[in-house]
């Protein structure tokens, strides 16, 4: 079930109506209940694979909140068992094949088109989030869950399932306790959440995602510079609002049953410096690689190098961070490289910024700020090249981008003659004209930034007279009635990782 | 960046407001997409069907029918129909023999078959009452499969299903609304092909006459030569069509297309298009074929309708082919005279002269 189909509307309104009816001691159950019931619209197989990794989570927590000895191997163990579900389910294109030929010489039928195991929806973001939970149990940051319940709908709770955010457990547990319907104003504040990722996913990611052609990442050979850079400047507000859009979504639609998850996007492309980048880009994941990969790399590398302001400290934990998150996105070379670009970009950032007192960007003078921006967001535009393409056709692609030959001036005498109807145009790429249908969509992308970043405000509608409410909500319907007419669909970008 | 801070004064008028707006944005672009400036700068209309050529049809009926006063004959079928039958050339033949003018129109869909098609003259019989139907029809439309992925999307569109009687809101809207069909054309501007497609769609719009007909520039080559087992294009065609034998479940629409006949006062005239005689060598020769004829006039027969064989129009020179199947501008008009000479000789056989004698219908 899609989050934005109907079926998902219909069964979040029932969720949440019997929600706010059923007394307090009985809400988690039920959260349980259409978490299971949300995942089974999956499949079965998912939930159950989602169980036993909460179930074996769960009792490993418990052993581990009271051993004395052997602390490191429970957490060890917990942590091989979590990388090794993930591994096993979701990198399995790396051993498919071989264990396919070796189960069929053993005579084992593996059915037509060879083994194939399940991806459970999600299971990075699980993975991660039951390592946090192992980890803080043993650094005595968190006590261990008592309740298998309270456990099993950490891992299953449905607006975070697909794509996160990343909830720590010592963040999303507590709230599960005391579960509360929220009223009034609040009603207001979430669904404007909900109608801002719809907005964000619907209308400006899905549309910009059909603009761009697919054969663009295959064959950029075909394009002209003028093409390739922006269709990779569309790109870059693809993955962007399709990630913000979902996360606004599932913080609207957690927020109705009075549980607060993380804001994963805070304007990144807003951001002055790569630092500042990662806090506001996919947050609740950097949170996470800074605490359990950033800051252990360091205190590990203070061990050998004493000296904090050595060279390697500058280097090497953003460096493995980076490396991590771009594994963590898929196991690949250009994922390794797209991580290792913006450990790259942090290392010189780093480096750039010396040594003593820092100013935060805020404290810059208004120059500094828009071109630090400027060059922060250029260079995290080239890093989608790796992250969208493999390696070689990537090469291409910037090699072509960056060379001047490749641009080529409108030809606007194939216009007059298009016109004159001297000529039959078998394609508008033809003219060689900016695709304007990117910059049309541009313009509404910008204007809902804009006014989050100068409002402070991620909902800022709240503030409006009611008839600009209802004016916008109007426009914002009648855009999608419209496009739902277009014959085009495009899932979640961010859903298969 | 934060929440903004809660209030809720505001929440309940901005529903109200936003419902008044949504009445207000849509009853003025109905008003403004009706007026003759909208129709003069975008005369395109679409009803989301996702075969755009099935639109060009039925607004250019419309059209036609408006211009006209009415349809005495509509011809449908496939792509055979429209680039191989001209209706002008047609009602001239006609005229010469009988002195009454006909007003004749080409409904010819690509890749649509009697299964679609089947529906189609039901509702059009139903709309305009023509006092002719003419259904043009060949051997690959008979084998069960040919135009399934076509007639699975056409069947599926929901203006289709609520011209059927089967009520949905998308296609009572677009049914009702001149803003909607003026915005459909456009309806996949967003996508990457969009560029490419459209001055298709645009050309295509503008090659196809007030009387439905679409010019086909193409002349064939090897159109007369011996199909080859070897030659990847002729081993499809063999691979399709090798060990022929008629679907009953097509021969069940045909049958529903006949039977239209019962509904009112229109005649039912099934002709068999003149392909290529290389062609009956991937059915299995001129055998398979006559059997095939055999069959199609027992059935038309029996339901009192009138079938014409191919050999009553085949005297079509090979230039005036696109390929095996398909007339080009050459053999079109050449086809469409003799058919019009065929049609005089039916209206004498039956004494009527095929002039609608309805108004022009509506539903």
């Amino acid at each position: 079930m899609n989050i934005t189909s109907l079926a998902f509307v219909i069964f979040f309104v029932v969720a949440i109506l019997v929600y706010r009816f059923l007394p307090s001691p009985y809400r988690t159950g039920w959260l349980f209940a259409v978490s299971i019931c949300f995942l089974l619209t999956w499949s079965w197989n998912l939930a159950a694979i989602l169980l036993v990794v909460a179930t074996v989570n769960f009792t490993l927590g418990r052993w581990l909140g009271v051993a004395e000895n052997k602390r490191k191997f429970l957490l060890w163990t917990g942590i091989g068992f979590n990388v090794l579900v993930l591994v096993a389910l979701k990198y399995n294109g790396f051993y498919i094949s071989t264990l396919t030929s070796l189960l069929e010489r053993m005579g084992v039928q593996t059915g037509a088109g060879g083994l194939k195991l399940l991806l459970p929806v999600g299971l990075s973001f699980i993975t991660i989030q039951m390592i946090s939970y192992l980890v803080d149990i043993h650094n005595r940051i968190l006590e261990p869950e008592l309740h298998w319940l309270d456990l099993a709908l950490y891992v299953v709770y449905f607006p975070k399932l697909l794509s996160g955010p990343v909830e720590r457990a010592r963040t999303l547990l507590p709230k599960f306790k005391h579960p509360s319907p929220i009223n009034g104003p609040e009603i207001e504040q979430n669904a404007w959440l909900i109608v801002v990722g719809l907005v964000r996913k619907l209308i400006l990611a899905n549309t910009l995602l059909s603009i761009i052609p697919a054969e663009i990442f295959l064959h950029p050979e075909e394009y002209v510079g003028q093409d390739l850079a922006l269709y990779l400047l569309a790109y870059a507000f693809v993955i962007y609002n399709d990630f913000a859009g979902y996360t606004s979504i599932v913080r609207g639609l957690s927020g109705f049953f009075g549980i607060e998850l993380t804001n994963n996007f805070k304007l990144p492309y807003f951001a002055r410096t790569f630092a500042e980048f990662w806090e506001r880009w996919h947050a609740s994941l950097s949170q996470w690689l800074k605490d359990y990969i950033f800051f252990p790399v360091s205190r590990a590398l203070a061990k050998k190098v004493p000296n904090r302001e050595h060279f390697v400290h500058l280097l090497v934990p953003p460096i493995v961070t980076m490396l991590v998150s771009g594994m963590w996105h898929g196991l690949g070379w250009n994922f390794l490289v797209w991580g290792g670009l913006h450990g790259l970009y942090l290392f010189f950032e780093r480096l750039g910024m010396g040594r003593g007192p820092r100013r935060v960007p805020a404290e810059w003078s208004k120059r500094r700020q828009v071109f630090s921006a400027t060059v922060v967001f250029g260079l995290a535009v080239l890093a989608w090249i790796p992250f969208r393409m493999d390696l070689v056709t990537g090469w291409h692609f910037l090699v072509r981008m960056l060379s001047p030959q490749a641009w080529m001036l409108p030809q606007l005498w194939l216009v007059r003659a298009a016109i004159y109807g001297s000529t039959d145009v078998a394609s508008w790429r033809q003219f060689a004209f900016p695709d304007l249908r990117v910059l049309l969509m541009l313009i509404p992308a910008l204007w809902l930034d804009g006014n989050q970043y100068r409002r402070k405000s991620e909902t800022f509608f709240v503030d409006w007279p009611a008839w600009t409410k209802g004016l916008f909500l109007a426009i914002v319907v009648l855009a999608l009635m419209l496009l739902s007419f277009a014959e085009t669909s495009a899932p979640f970008v961010y859903q298969g990782f | 960046m934060a929440r903004a801070p809660l209030q809720n004064k505001s929440a309940p008028t901005a529903i109200l407001i936003f419902i008044i707006y949504l009445v207000i944005l849509a009853s003025s672009s109905e008003l403004i997409a009706r007026t003759a400036w909208v129709e003069e700068i975008s005369p395109y209309h679409s009803v989301g069907n996702n075969h755009y050529q099935f639109e060009f049809k039925w607004f250019r009926l419309q059209d036609y029918v408006k211009q006209n006063g009415g349809v005495d004959v509509i011809i449908l079928g496939s792509s055979l129909v429209n680039t191989g039958i001209d209706p002008d050339m047609m009602r001239e033949a006609f005229y010469k023999q009988t002195g009454v003018q006909l007003r004749i129109f080409n409904f010819g869909v690509e890749g649509l078959t009697a299964a679609p098609n089947s529906i189609t003259a039901g509702i059009l019989v139903e709309r305009y009452h023509p006092a002719l139907l003419i259904y043009v029809t060949e051997m690959r439309e008979f084998v069960a499969g040919t135009g399934l992925d076509y007639e699975t999307r056409f069947l599926a569109d929901p203006w289709l299903r609520y011209e059927l009687g089967d009520f949905n809101l998308p296609g009572w809207a677009v049914d009702h609304s001149a803003a909607l069909q003026h915005y459909l054309p456009f309806r996949n501007w967003m996508r990457a092909d969009f560029l490419e497609t459209f001055p298709l769609y645009l050309k295509r719009y503008r090659d196809t006459t007030a009387s439905g007909y679409e010019l086909d520039r193409l002349i064939g080559v090897d159109i007369d030569a011996t199909p080859d087992r070897n030659n990847p294009d002729d081993a499809k065609n063999f691979a399709a069509y090798q060990n022929y034998q008629i679907d009953p479940g097509r021969l069940g629409n045909l049958k529903s297309i006949l039977d239209l006949r019962n509904r009112g006062e229109t005649t039912i005239l099934v002709v068999e298009m003149p392909v290529h005689p290389t062609f009956y060598a991937f059915v299995g020769g001129e055998t398979v074929h006559l059997q095939f004829q055999q069959t199609l006039k027992a059935l038309v027969e029996a339901s009192s309708g009138v079938f014409l064989p191919a050999e009553s129009c085949d005297d079509i020179p090979l230039e005036g082919r696109s390929n095996r199947w398909h007339l080009n501008y050459l053999g079109a008009p050449i086809f469409s005279e003799c058919l019009g000479q065929q049609l005089s000789i039916l209206a004498d056989q039956q004494n009527t002269s095929f002039v609608n004698v309805n108004l022009a219908g509506s539903k």
